[in-house]
């Protein structure tokens, strides 16, 4: 009957306490959303020529500028030039991946924005949206139209093996292994007989601990002269990574050198900072990014600043809460929009940022349910740890034993 | 392999086995629309991204890859047509008369999460009191369908927002309605309403009434209220002011104290690991049953209530964050669930109360309704403590 004693003699005080605290979120999570987005103080520079926005220049010369401008002109005429649309749609999601700007998967979209919602669009239409969708995370959408695609018979055999590979490529991160294994070894077979049907099986072999085997084949693969020797020391790469090995570093530094190329350099980081080196980790992020600060946070696509924000609350630099703010404001401002697809990411923001497992181990539990590569395992691992509830788990232990997926990194787990 | 080398070349497209799961990406194109209304007048702010602008109107004439101000200043009246032929609003008032619209606010700029937006402001002034208002939004849809608007809407101290997608169809906007606060008439065609306040008033009924533990800490509660202790003994009430002065003090103080946690929670701002405040509950449900078999609190039942309502109010904040929102998301549900649970909460006090009140004069009501269900009541929350504290399955009892 003491614990009643206790429990009943809060001072009368607190609650008034408690609720000037709930006052003062409530006034905090309003000043938030409006942060966010929905609307804040605008203001009137006071030069014309105060610099008002950085322009991404992503492409090379000037006289390259001035054709997508005025193929941007044209856009806006929606016109219905197939050839057009699907270089230019083609251009737009290359821009997207090396620059990580969805805005180019938009672009991309727009000029195929004809044949979008046409189930009976020229193949090679189809196969772009299939991209962009899959780009986008749209996994199953994307299935769906490059498994269309792909039973027509009289396809285009260049058109055959893009599908086959981007197919392949999904299923893998979907964690449907048996139903990739298939497609890459149609693309190796003839009548493709295709090397990219090697490395991707190679890849498979790889993710189920046939790493001797795997790595021979990308050997072989790597010494044909016109190979993409930047995709290759990236497959490398990850499988030494994958087998704990030390060779993965040299790997990813050899991929980035042959390619600039910002997976590889979020991969590079990640490595990093899994081998406890998070200073070269914030070097790695940060090379050939502008030096000012705000300057460094506003430009950094959000797969760099997380890492970036990672990195420095490891090392404690005392620009790690600007970082996670930056980060922060970009998640909230997705969120805004309906779009919840990053939650790998938000998951490890969660966990290796803000130090908030409960909420890591959600986000780690929704991204488990879409991605199922060896970076969500070990998330969904990890997340469940530090939240105490190591049963959650159970769900990537139950895949690792269905598909006897091999990684040091989970071994290392437990 | 050399067969092969040749064969390279065959894929134009980008070679992404491995970089397909990783998202790398800054967020898609977004415009951020604020419709309020004061008055007579309602005003529609649109901040529009400058890169988007850019992209669609070529703003950086000199082509250096930097806008300085003169640059996007000399353009505004190019940003007005667009926004005018684009972000079509018309606003009547009650009699059905539509607003004249004013000329735009000078062009100003915001700092939004990538990058700096232009900002495009209109009054539309009406001559009697705005009804209502129809939005078409067809803004970047040539060039980036992905682009969103995001609409917010003012309505006193709440925000609902909706997101537009451009080229859908127009969107009819309840202004009156909307002032008084009476909750979402509005028809969306083709877009999607953040806010489903009546879904989360139900969760929030939902949560309390299978929340038996909830339940039964209320229940223990009351169960007395409708008893005077005179001498060491149970007596029924004679007025049913004191009862009902006792029901009240113990609902109200419940209430107040879970809302005051539920808010501090769901802000992040107090975040107490959930098995403690599982195992709390428990404790919270023993404690007031055994407060019934031997009181201790008898008239001042309800600091015991506040003390551990505010307990509760964590439970209730972890039941509202594993409906799966994001942080910045949280605020507006906040409201209608909290509702939902008092909802819920009063109807079980009013089926309750007055069944009890109706028992008070049996004789058997101290002994088996309050003593029994007492200890019935104490020994389920000892499984629920043990099964909570050692993280162990007892029972199963649920809770």
């Amino acid at each position: 009957m003491k614990a009643v004693r206790v429990g009943i003699s809060l001072p009368l005080a607190r609650p008034v306490v408690v609720a000037l605290a709930v006052a003062r979120a409530t006034a905090a999570a309003v000043a938030g959303l409006i942060a966010s987005g929905v609307a804040a103080e605008p203001f009137t520079p006071r030069h014309d020529d105060e610099v008002v926005e950085r322009l991404p220049l992503r492409a090379g010369s000037a006289g390259e500028r001035a054709r997508q401008r005025a193929e941007q002109r044209v856009l806006q005429q929606q016109p219905r030039d197939l050839g057009l649309a699907l270089r230019a749609a083609r251009e737009a999601i290359e821009r997207a991946r090396r620059f990580g700007d969805p805005r180019d998967l938009g672009t991309a979209q727009a000029w195929l924005q004809p044949w979008w919602a046409d189930p009976d669009a020229p193949p090679a239409a189809r196969l772009l949206k299939a991209t962009v969708l899959q780009a986008r995370h749209d996994f199953e959408p994307a299935l769906a139209e490059l498994d269309r695609l792909l039973v027509e018979r009289d396809l285009p055999a260049a058109l055959r093996a893009q599908a086959e590979l981007t197919r392949a490529a999904v299923l893998q991160v979907r964690g449907r292994w048996a139903e990739a294994r298939a497609g890459c070894e149609r693309l190796a077979a003839p009548p493709l007989a295709l090397p990219h049907g090697h490395a991707c099986l190679a890849e498979l072999d790889s993710l189920q601990g046939r790493d001797a085997l795997a790595r021979q084949r990308l050997d072989a693969l790597d010494r044909a002269p016109a190979a993409p020797h930047a995709w290759l020391a990236l497959l490398r790469a990850e499988l030494a990574e994958r087998e704990g090995s030390a060779a993965a570093g040299a790997l990813y530094e050899k991929a980035l050198h042959l390619e600039d190329d910002l997976y590889v350099r979020a991969a590079y980081a990640d490595w990093l900072l899994d081998a406890g080196r998070p200073g070269d980790a914030a070097a790695i992020v940060r090379a050939g990014q502008a030096k000012d600060l705000t300057a460094l946070l506003t430009g950094l696509p959000d797969a760099l600043l997380l890492r970036l924000a990672i990195a420095w609350r490891r090392t404690d630099d005392p620009a790690a809460p600007r970082a996670r703010v930056e980060m922060q404001a970009r998640f909230d401002a997705a969120a805004l929009r309906g779009d919840m697809s990053h939650a790998r990411e938000r998951a490890r923001f969660a966990l290796d940022v803000v130090g908030d497992a409960a909420q890591a181990l959600r986000e780690a539990e929704l991204n488990w349910a879409v991605q199922r590569e060896p970076a969500d395992a070990v998330l969904l691992v990890r997340a469940a740890r530090a939240a105490k509830r190591p049963e959650a788990d159970a769900p990537v232990r139950r895949f690792i034993q269905e598909h006897t997926m091999r990684d040091r990194r989970l071994e290392r787990l437990g | 392999m050399n067969a092969a080398s040749a064969a390279w070349r065959v894929l134009s497209l980008v070679l992404c086995l491995g970089g397909l799961a990783d998202a790398w990406a800054h967020k898609a194109s977004d415009a951020y629309l604020r419709l309020s209304v004061d008055g007579h007048v309602v005003t529609l702010r649109a901040d529009i991204a400058m890169r988007d602008l850019d992209r669609d109107l070529v703003l950086d004439a000199d082509d250096d890859g930097v806008l300085r101000w003169g640059e996007v200043r000399g353009r505004a009246a190019d940003l007005e047509a667009l926004v005018r032929r684009d972000l079509r609003l018309t606003v009547t008032d009650a009699a059905g008369v539509p607003c004249p619209v004013g000329p735009f606010a000078p062009l100003q700029l915001e700092q939004h999460s990538d990058g700096r937006y232009a900002v495009l402001a209109r009054n539309w002034s009406c001559p009697g009191t705005p009804a209502e208002a129809v939005l078409a939004y067809d803004l970047f849809a040539a060039t980036d369908p992905t682009h969103r608007g995001i609409l917010a809407r003012p309505q006193g101290a709440t925000v609902t927002t909706a997101i537009v997608a451009p080229g859908t169809s127009a969107m009819r906007l309840a202004m009156a309605v909307a002032a008084q606060g009476a909750g979402a008439t509005e028809v969306a065609a083709g877009t999607t309403s953040t806010t489903a306040a009546t879904g989360f008033f139900r969760d929030g009924v939902h949560h309390i009434w299978i929340g038996i533990d909830h339940v039964l800490f209320l229940v223990v509660l009351l169960l007395p209220s409708v008893l005077c202790r005179e001498a060491g003994r149970w007596r029924p009430a004679a007025a049913w002011r004191p009862a009902l002065w006792s029901v009240l003090g113990v609902v109200t103080a419940f209430t107040v104290a879970h809302s005051v946690t539920l808010g501090l929670a769901v802000f992040d701002i107090l975040n107490p690991p959930s098995r403690w405040v599982e195992s709390l509950i428990a404790l919270s449900v023993l404690l007031a049953a055994l407060n019934n078999l031997r009181p201790v609190l008898v008239e001042t039942r309800w600091r015991l209530t506040f003390a551990f309502g505010l307990v509760h109010g964590f439970g209730f904040a972890s039941a509202l964050k594993d409906l799966g929102l994001q942080q910045a998301d949280l605020a507006l549900p906040l409201v209608p669930f909290n509702l939902g649970v008092e909802a819920g909460q009063l109807a079980i006090v009013a089926v309750l109360v007055p069944l009890m009140w109706a028992a008070r004069g049996w004789r058997g009501y101290p002994r088996w309704v309050l003593g029994a269900g007492s200890a019935l009541v104490a020994a389920i929350a000892i499984v629920w403590l043990v099964e909570r504290l050692f993280d162990v399955q007892l029972l199963g009892l649920g809770g």
